[in-house]
């Protein structure tokens, strides 16, 4: 938590922070194993990708035309499994005791 | 199979609002109760806007005002319409404090430890995998390979409701009732926030902003006051969302949203040199007892909080903690209710779905659809707070001559490119709605 808090950096001038950089707010404890899995197989065949823009942990990112996933900043929301037009993904909570912890929220 | 070696007469799952005001009064009533949460510690998982209507949670606990981590007493209800730089502001200063705000992991953290001061036994990090079902009833939960058998089985898992997909009770969350927010809890200090928001220390603001925070997208944005944090936020329709991902009109990333509501001229002084404490986002239920389960008695099953969809959004108002804490309390009733005649049959604990029914939440929830008229409508959405803003821009800036408001409603018209047909269809189904 100390570590979280170090991380905040006070603005002088207001301006857009990057979501990696507001993410440095949270903590975690991260699982060894991801509580999401993707099916690329289907991922790839989907043109308008809509976990990139509103999974709002930025879990989802494009590198050239793929989309990559990476499951350590989840906050559980869910949105991605709701919206995925391919029903690529398979989404359970955390492990016991896993994942974001909230504190202020 | 490792079993916990003693059966509960309950289980609740899930240490939220609902399934923490459950536990609090089964313990109460003298029901051997156990609550699990998946969470490391108390609180863990909880997120929501930011505000709680006080009085179902004082049917539960008459002590809350004096012991509850409460923020602020809301004194003040604002409200925005804001289309580019142009803000329109209506401000209604309360005579009585009925609501408050709060931080979800502290509010329910009380609540589950006032569970289990009643005698509940509270096991967290527990991930429920399954609810157990035999014959035909359900008897219990699973995590991992640890079975907890009960005689009744609370459901009060959230939104997401997983166990209840897997047993198959409700099919897969669709976009189409569903709403995510996405906050951020900024720290300001208490002598900066009251100055900015022009408030006294015993005051509190809750602010619902609509137009361009959300990109045009049907949904809105929130502020609230807390004693030295705001919380911030955006709401947007996911089935809406997601339409405008695919047509190409939401080209940014859902948290640049939230950043631009942060930043936007008009708002961004109420948080000046403020850093964000924390970042977080949660679906929220939009069309009420749409989302709701076929039922919410199985033999051996309640369900109770989001998973049973008692969330009422008026457009206006928002009501989720508070619904969850009375369905809590109503399912609690229910079960003592069956007790008292004769046991925890199906048929006996059928009393929750009846006590639902005639309460005020499930009344509430039937009466108001005013939001979702215009919440239907994105393109007409995204194109009335452009329209207000042009006609206070007519009628407040001007040079030499002052027009009519006749003159600046129909040139506002004209320049948003609405029709006067469209607006007044919407106005009937507001007014039908309400």
């Amino acid at each position: 938590m100390s570590a979280a808090q170090a991380a905040q950096v006070k603005r002088e001038e207001p301006k857009q922070m990057k979501l990696e950089d507001i993410l440095q707010s949270d903590v975690w404890n991260v699982d060894e194993e991801p509580h999401i899995v993707i099916d690329y197989t289907k991922c790839e065949k989907c043109e308008a990708k809509p976990c990139v823009y509103l999974c709002p942990a930025g879990c989802y990112t494009l590198v050239g035309d793929k989309v990559v996933f990476s499951y350590e900043w989840c906050v559980e929301c869910g949105t991605c499994r709701v919206i995925c037009p391919m029903d690529a993904i398979k989404w359970d909570y955390p492990k016991s005791g896993h994942g974001i912890i909230y504190r202020f929220t | 199979m490792a079993q916990i070696p003693m059966k509960f007469d309950v289980v609740v799952v899930g240490a939220g609002p609902a399934g923490s005001a459950a536990a609090y009064l089964l313990a109460k009533k003298g029901f051997r109760t156990l609550l699990v949460d998946r969470g490391r510690g108390l609180g863990d998982k909880e997120l929501f806007g930011g505000r709680v209507y006080a009085q179902p949670l004082r049917d539960v606990w008459p002590e809350l005002d004096k012991e509850a981590p409460i923020q602020r007493w809301v004194t003040r209800e604002r409200i925005s319409v804001v289309s580019g730089d142009n803000v329109i502001t209506v401000e209604y200063k309360a005579g009585s404090k009925k609501s408050f705000t709060a931080l979800l992991p502290q509010l329910a953290s009380w609540m589950s430890r006032k569970a289990e001061q009643a005698g509940a036994v509270f096991v967290n990090e527990v991930t429920v995998d399954e609810l157990v079902v035999k014959d035909g009833k359900f008897v219990g939960v699973r995590s991992g390979s640890d079975v907890i058998e009960a005689d009744v089985v609370i459901d009060a898992e959230g939104v997401n409701r997983l166990l209840l997909e897997r047993a198959g009770i409700v099919e897969r969350l669709k976009p189409d009732h569903i709403a995510l927010g996405v906050k951020e809890v900024l720290r300001t200090g208490a002598p900066q926030l009251e100055a900015a928001f022009g408030i006294d220390s015993d005051e509190g603001v809750a602010w619902v902003v609509v137009g361009d925070v959300t990109r045009g997208v049907p949904g809105g944005g929130f502020i609230y006051t807390n004693k030295d944090t705001v919380s911030i936020g955006v709401v947007l329709h996911l089935r809406h969302a997601l339409e405008a991902v695919e047509k190409g009109i939401l080209k940014d990333h859902v948290s640049e949203l939230v950043e631009g509501f942060r930043l936007h001229p008009f708002f961004r002084k109420l948080w000046k040199d403020a850093t964000i404490s924390e970042y977080g986002a949660h679906l929220t239920i939009e069309g009420g007892l749409k989302f709701s389960p076929p039922r919410l008695v199985y033999p051996g099953l309640l369900i109770v909080g989001d998973a049973a969809g008692f969330l009422l959004s008026t457009g206006v108002n928002y009501r989720g903690v508070d619904y969850a804490v009375y369905s809590g309390k109503l399912a609690a009733e229910a079960v003592e209710y069956a007790r008292d005649h004769g046991g925890l049959t199906y048929e006996n604990l059928k009393a929750y779905e009846e006590k639902v029914k005639g309460s005020f939440m499930y009344r509430d929830l039937i009466r108001h659809t005013a939001a979702e008229a215009l919440m239907n409508n994105p393109e007409l959405f995204s194109k009335l707070p452009g329209l207000m803003t042009k006609v206070l821009a007519g009628i407040y800036e001007q040079d030499y001559s002052v027009k009519t408001p006749f003159e600046a409603i129909t040139e506002a018209l004209t320049s948003e490119g609405v029709d006067l047909f469209s607006l007044i269809s919407l106005a009937w189904l507001a007014v039908r709605g309400l």
